[in-house]
């Protein structure tokens, strides 16, 4: 680590998958071939803000209490039906239809019938107890992936924790200090004045701040001017992704495409987090257009972008998606659903054990919901969340992630 | 640490009680002991206790005698004509809760008004749609008067700055800025919006420098906080009569959240010795506690079952309504129950009283409140013997924030140099400072509260009930800090919509022979009463233009002759000449930015 910063420091770039203009394609190319030296684990968040329809997103389209309760939105399986069959008993919306391959090629898992112990049907009680990781505790000053973090006892890099977002999520709040940037292209210093250049201004902030006796006030400088020396090397701007890879015009798209460049740059990544907003479909949710499909495409089309970039990096990440809730089972009077419990989650990673939809649902019938209009939760969301850290990012300490949490792993990770 | 003997030194000052002016004796704040001039003492006090001093502010505050400053400070009724005509533009301030909630409509009941009025139908209300229904909802505003919700959020959000920047009661805006973030409420819950501006003004502002418990009950019983944690849904598990039937969509039943959050964030603190079953406890205490129902989404079935009893039966039947609060027997819990240790089984109303009196007058939340203030007014890891000390002046004074606050300030912690310029200021704090001391105009708001939300802060949206934690490693990281460089650029450079200023003012009266000259001056006014030497060194490089100095001696030696007022002429011209000059108001951005003016 140490030495690949002064290589920086000294004007030097990381070459490995640096969209860089003057490495000849071919060059790159090669480089990527190689198998990667460093092996350090990568995990990527996505939340999905508005708490997504799960019986939507992935329909038990079999059952006949899901069609009764929804006459407006429900949609069938099969030839030249909407949803798309995943192993008879559960399908796809059709604006996940990217996920469609990494499912079959069995790198996709589909955690169905997830959510919180706490009944709150709060978008920001309930987004607050994801992120915190504790469900029956509103006071938890940090988030589970910061504690995460810390855990890894790695020395700490700038970019070890990259939220692609304007301030920091619950999810990073902590000790460990992470990085929240909306968009990379925008971490820069503002432009000098007449003939004082940028890179005076720079110069001398970096000055002002390392003569100043505040000890926080000047580690936090010398990172961020790392972070903005790094930024500026990595040229955000002119990335190219990987040949076949589009990412969708969309905030989404353009936070995991800037975290993709990030992966390939070798920077020492090893948590990011993005949002994907609007979820919240309380009216004129659609079937198999509308809002819902509208914001499927968008993130089934982003995260596809992302992991057929990654190239050989495929091999240390996972993805992985979660909501803060369902919706009621029942459609409401507006053509949409109203908040519930359980949702569903996708991830995605080499080593997940895909293909497969885990879950423990039963029927739809009144008398198996909760309070009588919502899907269960029958999977702990810190279950699913631990596996991860344990068995992908070799962090075992659920005492410490999940506290008043005891319970086992579904083993959906191999 | 040396102790010296502070010599005792008696003032003289006139106090106002009432209609009768008298003598006090007022004894000096003991800044001496730790080694400080008076001006830097002032520079200290004024900058923990105003949102950002200037040099006019500390040659008053001297003027006056810092003493008398504070204690004027802490009565809070300097006369403001020029604050009250810029609040002018803020109609919501003026407004009953029932006033808002009518006058200011949340999106859902936006649309339901616009589909019931045939202005859209429901299958047109859609994203794609979104300018349309702007349209629409402009015409409903102009014929109704209503309009959103989110307006009423942004004059909430405008006031406070306008407010922070203009106001002569300087203290009363930070402790109302402190007390409202001690009892935090979240703007981004639809059914608190409307009432968080209602529960600054109603709630916090007038018992700043009252008595605690005051407080306490104030807000345990404005609609802001008793929708916000939930309590006004709170009833017994064996309620009767009317309260049975679902009052709303959420099962009805006891709900534990503002109780928990009482003891836990308003009083007693997270180690204060309380258990879960005193957090069940003090919820069932407080079933029954809810909103008087208002404007035109009252609960219906409310409404009508209280116009069934009628206003003047609802005391016999032992409901309790005044203002916007409602007292609902018939949904509270019976039967004894313990908190702390105290039985509580008198019954209805007096049981919530009576707990939130016992929790205001426990040791723990002294001590809880007592380390809040010092670690806002000193800093992040305050002195024990201050903590010990104003804790004993909170439970003796029966929790008299006036009198904790005057006892803060005579306590020697707050005078030694752990306390001075050590506090990192907060987004909100850094921003108003800045504006403060180039004396900005402020024309629209929303820019500035743009940045600050930038920063980190997004003001009234602080989602958990903790409010925003008062400690400097939270506001200050990798991210933010390039947001603060970059503010102080944008702001000094004039780049920020919505506000001017004139780089003149900075240095009115005052001549710089040389551009190094004009940056230590700029310095002085930005950083009073610190050593800057180092950071003018730093800057001076950026801005050593040689044609620069030969307009000043031009200037200053035309004439030695003039008068003081041709002599004002030319050095305006001549100071017009240097702060046109861009590099200066650059330089002055990063002196905004530098890590200096990042405390307080």
């Amino acid at each position: 680590m140490e030495n690949r910063r002064l290589f920086l420091k000294k004007g030097g770039v990381a070459i490995l998958g640096l969209g860089i203009a003057g490495i000849p394609d071919f060059v790159r190319a090669a480089v990527l071939d190689q198998k990667r030296i460093s092996k350090n684990k990568i995990l990527i968040c996505i939340f999905q803000r508005g708490a997504m329809d799960g019986l939507m997103a992935v329909t038990p389209f079999n059952d006949i209490h899901l069609k009764n309760a929804r006459p407006g939105i429900f949609m069938e399986a099969g030839n030249g039906k909407p949803l798309i069959d995943l192993d008879n008993t559960f399908g796809l919306h059709p604006g996940f239809r990217d996920f469609e391959s990494v499912f079959r090629s069995k790198n996709l898992a589909v955690i169905h019938g997830m959510g919180s112990p706490n009944k709150t049907r709060s978008h920001f009680d309930a987004q607050d107890y994801m992120e915190n990781g504790t469900p029956f505790h509103k006071g938890t000053r940090d988030g589970w992936l910061n504690r995460l973090l810390n855990q890894k006892k790695l020395s700490h890099n700038t970019f070890s924790g990259v939220s692609l977002t304007s301030s920091l999520p619950k999810s990073f709040y902590g000790d460990f200090p992470c990085l929240a940037v909306r968009d990379f292209n925008d971490f820069k210093l503002k432009g000098g004045a007449g003939k004082i250049s940028l890179k005076q201004s720079a110069e001398s902030f970096e000055e002002l701040y390392d003569l100043t006796t505040d000890e926080l006030q000047k580690q936090t400088s010398k990172e961020s001017f790392e972070a903005i020396k790094m930024v500026e090397k990595l040229n955000f701007k002119n990335y190219s992704p990987s040949s076949g890879s589009k990412y969708p015009v969309s905030p989404l798209g353009t936070s995991l495409k800037q975290i993709a460049h990030l992966i390939k740059s070798d920077v020492g990544l090893e948590v990011a987090f993005a949002e994907s907003n609007g979820w919240d479909t309380h009216f004129n949710q659609g079937t198999d257009s509308g809002i819902f499909a509208r914001n499927a495409n968008d993130l089934s089309k982003s995260v596809m972008a992302l992991w057929n970039d990654l190239g050989t990096y495929q091999d240390d990440v996972v993805i992985m998606t979660m909501t803060e809730f369902g919706r009621t089972v029942k459609q409401n009077g507006t053509n949409g659903t109203d908040h519930g419990r359980a949702s569903c989650s996708f991830v995605i990673g080499k080593n997940i054990a895909g293909g497969k939809v885990y879950h423990k649902m039963s029927d739809l019938s009144a008398e198996n919901l909760e309070d009588g209009r919502d899907l269960p939760v029958t999977i702990d969301f810190r279950s699913v969340f631990n596996e991860v850290a344990e068995k992908h990012m070799k962090v075992s300490i659920p005492d410490i992630l999940f506290p008043d949490w005891h319970g086992g792993n579904l083993s959906f990770i191999t | 640490m040396r102790y010296l003997l502070n010599p005792l030194i008696f003032v003289f000052i006139f106090f106002n009680y009432g209609c009768f002016a008298q003598k006090q004796v007022v004894k000096k704040f003991p800044y001496a002991a730790s080694g400080l001039t008076e001006r830097q003492a002032a520079e200290h006090l004024l900058s923990k206790f105003t949102f950002g001093v200037r040099d006019k502010d500390i040659d008053a505050a001297i003027k006056m005698g810092l003493e008398n400053w504070f204690f004027t400070q802490l009565d809070g009724n300097i006369a403001d004509p020029d604050l009250d005509k810029r609040l002018s533009s803020f109609p919501g301030l003026k407004m009953s809760n029932k006033e808002l909630v009518n006058t200011y409509s949340l999106g859902a009941q936006l649309r339901k008004r616009a589909i019931d009025e045939g202005l859209v139908s429901k299958e047109d209300v859609t994203d794609e749609n979104k300018e349309k229904l702007r349209e629409i909802y402009r015409e409903l505003k102009l014929k109704h008067g209503v309009s959103s919700a989110k307006e009423l959020e942004n004059q909430t959000i405008h006031q406070k700055i306008v407010r922070a920047v203009y106001s002569q009661n300087q203290i009363h805006e930070i402790l109302t800025d402190f007390w409202f973030n001690h009892f935090n409420v979240f703007m981004g819950k639809n059914q608190t919006s409307r009432f968080v501006l209602s529960y600054e003004r109603d709630a916090i502002r007038p018992h700043v420098v009252g008595y605690f418990k005051d407080m306490l009950i104030s807000t345990a019983q404005s609609p802001a906080m008793l929708t916000y944690l939930d309590n006004f849904l709170s009833m017994a598990e064996n309620e009767d009569g009317f309260a049975k039937r679902k009052m709303n969509k959420k099962s009805s039943g006891l709900n534990e959240n503002y109780a928990r959050e009482i003891m836990e964030l308003h009083t007693l603190g997270v180690d204060g010795g309380y258990t879960q079953d005193d957090v069940r406890n003090a919820a069932k205490i407080l079933t029954g506690w809810t909103i008087y129902p208002m404007g035109d989404e009252a609960n219906n079935k409310l409404v009508k079952f209280l116009d069934r009893i009628g206003e003047d039966r609802l005391v016999s039947q032992g409901f309790v309504h005044h203002g916007d609060f409602l007292f609902v027997p018939n949904r509270h819990e019976k039967g004894q129950k313990i908190v702390l240790g105290v039985s509580y089984d008198q019954g209805g109303y007096d049981e919530g009283l009576q707990l939130l009196d016992n929790l205001a007058k426990h040791p723990s939340t002294a001590r809880f409140i007592c380390q809040k203030l010092a670690t806002r007014f000193t800093n992040d890891r305050p002195d024990e013997t201050l903590i010990k000390h104003l804790s004993e002046v909170f439970i003796h004074s029966g929790g008299n924030i006036r009198e904790v606050l005057s006892k803060l300030v005579y306590h020697e912690s707050f005078w030694n140099k752990n306390a001075i310029h050590q506090k990192i200021k907060s987004p909100f704090e850094y921003t108003i400072s800045a504006m403060r001391i180039l004396q900005v105009e402020i024309h629209n708001p929303a820019p500035i509260s743009n940045w600050i939300t930038k920063m980190g802060q997004k003001l009234y949206n602080y989602q958990a009930p903790t409010g925003f934690p008062d400690q400097g490693k939270y506001w200050i990281n990798t991210g933010s800090l390039l947001n603060r460089m970059n503010f102080g650029l944008d702001l000094a450079n004039g780049k920020i919509r919505g506000i001017s200023y004139d780089p003149e003012k900075l240095l009115q009266n005052q001549e710089p022979e040389s551009v190094e000259d004009a940056i230590f001056k700029i310095g002085k006014r930005l950083l009073p009463e610190r050593n800057i030497q180092s950071t003018v060194e730093r800057l001076t490089p950026l801005v050593s233009d040689p044609s620069f100095s030969e307009k000043v001696n031009k200037a200053a030696g035309t004439d030695q002759e003039k008068s003081d007022e041709g002599m004002d002429e030319v050095s305006h011209k001549n100071m017009a000449e240097i702060t046109e000059n861009s590099k200066i108001t650059h330089v002055l951005g990063m002196l905004i930015g530098s890590p200096e003016f990042q405390r307080k």
